[in-house]
């Protein structure tokens, strides 16, 4: 038995398991290589990257936070055309499908982006980010600038406080599927520097607050969705499920424990 | 890099540290001063260990008191990933290798403390207080040890870099391991004082809190002359001259 996660899709978007990585957790792919057994997962999410290359959030970019970490990166990535000469022939050998993740920074740099990456077939589908300021306006470019450009399934991942105003706007603007959510933004104080810091929330936390956005969203929209935040142990990831998630994706757990990946996947095995 | 289960088979007292000797067959023949291990001690983020002494099955690190790790007891599992990170480089050459550190960040330096016969070793070791040294007769005999503390209680008063000119100029390779604060000035020196800069003369210990220790979350940038590098692929020890 397989899920598909774009079954209005020509190609579609087959998993033999619901389980995969979330985008900005498992790098391009050879990172946890020797650490995590790929074969168990449904798919693996790779990225984000952006259309040039991108030198990222000064340093400290991660405070611990109780019971988690934030962790603001600003997309540190080397861009497109490195990601590919680094990656391309890695995602190919995949023995599960690579969903690489396009960080929704504009709608021209996200259709140059989905346009290189379309027909590759390395490529199973793609998941794009938006930013966290969109409105339904903003997303809804972005998201056709992607659907038009891309010849892959499109998965939108969606923000998690905005998760419910803009998920019609996604499917109407041809999202295949929606991953709900990505980690919410929260500030932490960073003593030593004395300043603050803003970036993404990853912690045992975030799972409630991204159950309520899936539950909202799936009585919205009938495409398939994907849970992510806050997934640390099969229960969590169950909940999803529950939820009315087709698919599940880990996110900080995998820093703590990357053989959680292999372990919620076989445990959820369809 | 393996993730693995490490036994805890001895926990004692190092001068201010406590020593917990960790069983690791799987891990320890990959270790080196400068690489190190995640440990899972229950916080949300794995604990950076540094071996402080390397054998063939087992490695020591040594904690302050207050360290997650000081709590465990011998017979206690312990779930490891490594070895990670790239450690100090001693170049073949090398007959005169200098170490640098505070005592709070001397532990990940001991391992380069134990070279073979014919290398002359000297240590720069510097604390507050002659009370929170770490003490001279727990290192080895041929390690010629210079003690800096800042109100004079022990050898020299003031700070590393009064002393520190003399050694860069009398050392093959400098590997320290302080407070990064200090770093701009050591750098200063070294290229103040050295004619010749042989390629990582002078190596030095960055170590910001990381998440996954393999690159995967980009958390743990360091900024250097030419942008930022990952303290857990790239790093933890960078060459003195490149850090910004």
């Amino acid at each position: 038995m397989t899920i598909d996660l774009a079954p209005n899709h020509k190609a579609g978007l087959a998993l033999a398991n619901p389980v995969m990585p979330a985008a900005g957790c498992f790098g391009f792919g050879t990172e946890y290589a020797r650490l995590v057994e790929v074969e168990a997962l449904g798919a693996l999410v790779v990225g984000p990257l952006t259309a040039h290359p991108r030198r990222g959030a000064e340093p400290p970019r991660l405070v611990p936070t109780p019971g988690g970490v934030l962790l603001h990166t600003g997309l540190a990535n080397p861009g497109l055309s490195a990601v590919l000469r680094r990656y391309a022939r890695v995602w190919a050998r995949s023995p599960v499908p690579v969903i690489v993740h396009v960080a929704g920074t504009a709608p021209d740099e996200v259709a140059s982006c989905c346009q290189r990456l379309s027909g590759l077939e390395a490529i199973a589908g793609l998941e794009l980010g938006l930013p966290d300021t969109a409105d339904p306006d903003e997303a809804t470019a972005i998201i056709q600038a992607a659907h038009a450009s891309a010849s892959q399934p499109l998965i939108v991942r969606l923000p998690l406080v905005w998760a419910d105003a803009l998920c019609q706007a996604a499917v109407e603007a041809g999202a295949d599927a929606l991953t709900v959510a990505a980690p919410p933004r929260g500030t932490a104080w960073y003593g030593p520097g004395n300043h603050f810091i803003t970036g993404r929330l990853y912690g045992p936390y975030v799972l409630p607050l991204a159950l309520r956005a899936l539950r909202r969203v799936a009585a919205l929209v009938s495409i398939p969705l994907i849970g992510c935040g806050g997934v640390h142990t099969v229960e969590d990831a169950r909940a999803f499920l529950h939820a009315g998630a087709a698919a599940v994706q880990i996110d900080g757990a995998i820093w703590r424990d990357p053989a959680c990946l292999a372990h919620v996947a076989r445990s959820l095995r369809i | 890099m393996v993730q693995a289960g490490a036994l805890i088979t001895d926990v004692g007292t190092s001068g201010p540290f406590v020593r917990v000797t960790l069983a690791a067959p799987a891990m320890a023949p990959g270790l080196e001063a400068g690489r190190f291990v995640l440990a899972d001690l229950g916080d949300y983020l794995r604990a950076l260990l540094f071996p402080a002494r390397i054998e063939t099955q087992e490695f020591d690190v040594l904690v302050s008191p207050h360290h997650p790790a000081a709590a465990l007891r011998p017979g206690i599992a312990v779930d490891l990933i490594g070895p990670l990170g790239q450690g100090f480089e001693i170049p073949a050459a090398t007959d005169r290798l200098l170490l640098v550190a505070s005592t709070a960040h001397l532990p990940a330096l001991l391992p380069l403390a134990d070279q073979k016969p014919g290398f002359s070793i000297a240590l720069l070791l510097s604390a507050p207080t002659a009370a929170e040294l770490y003490p001279i007769r727990l290192l080895p005999p041929a390690v010629e040890v210079t003690i800096v503390t800042a109100d004079g209680s022990a050898g020299h008063r003031g700070s590393i870099l009064d002393l520190f000119p003399d050694l860069v100029r009398w050392a093959d390779c400098a590997c320290i391991a302080d407070d990064p604060a200090t770093y701009p000035a050591l750098a200063e020196i070294v290229r103040e004082v050295r004619v010749e800069l042989g390629r990582r003369f002078a190596q030095a210990l960055v170590v910001p809190p990381m998440a996954c220790g393999v690159g995967a979350c980009q958390g743990c940038a360091v900024s250097v002359v030419r942008g930022t590098k990952l303290a857990c692929t790239d790093g933890p020890v960078f060459d003195l001259l490149e850090l910004r």
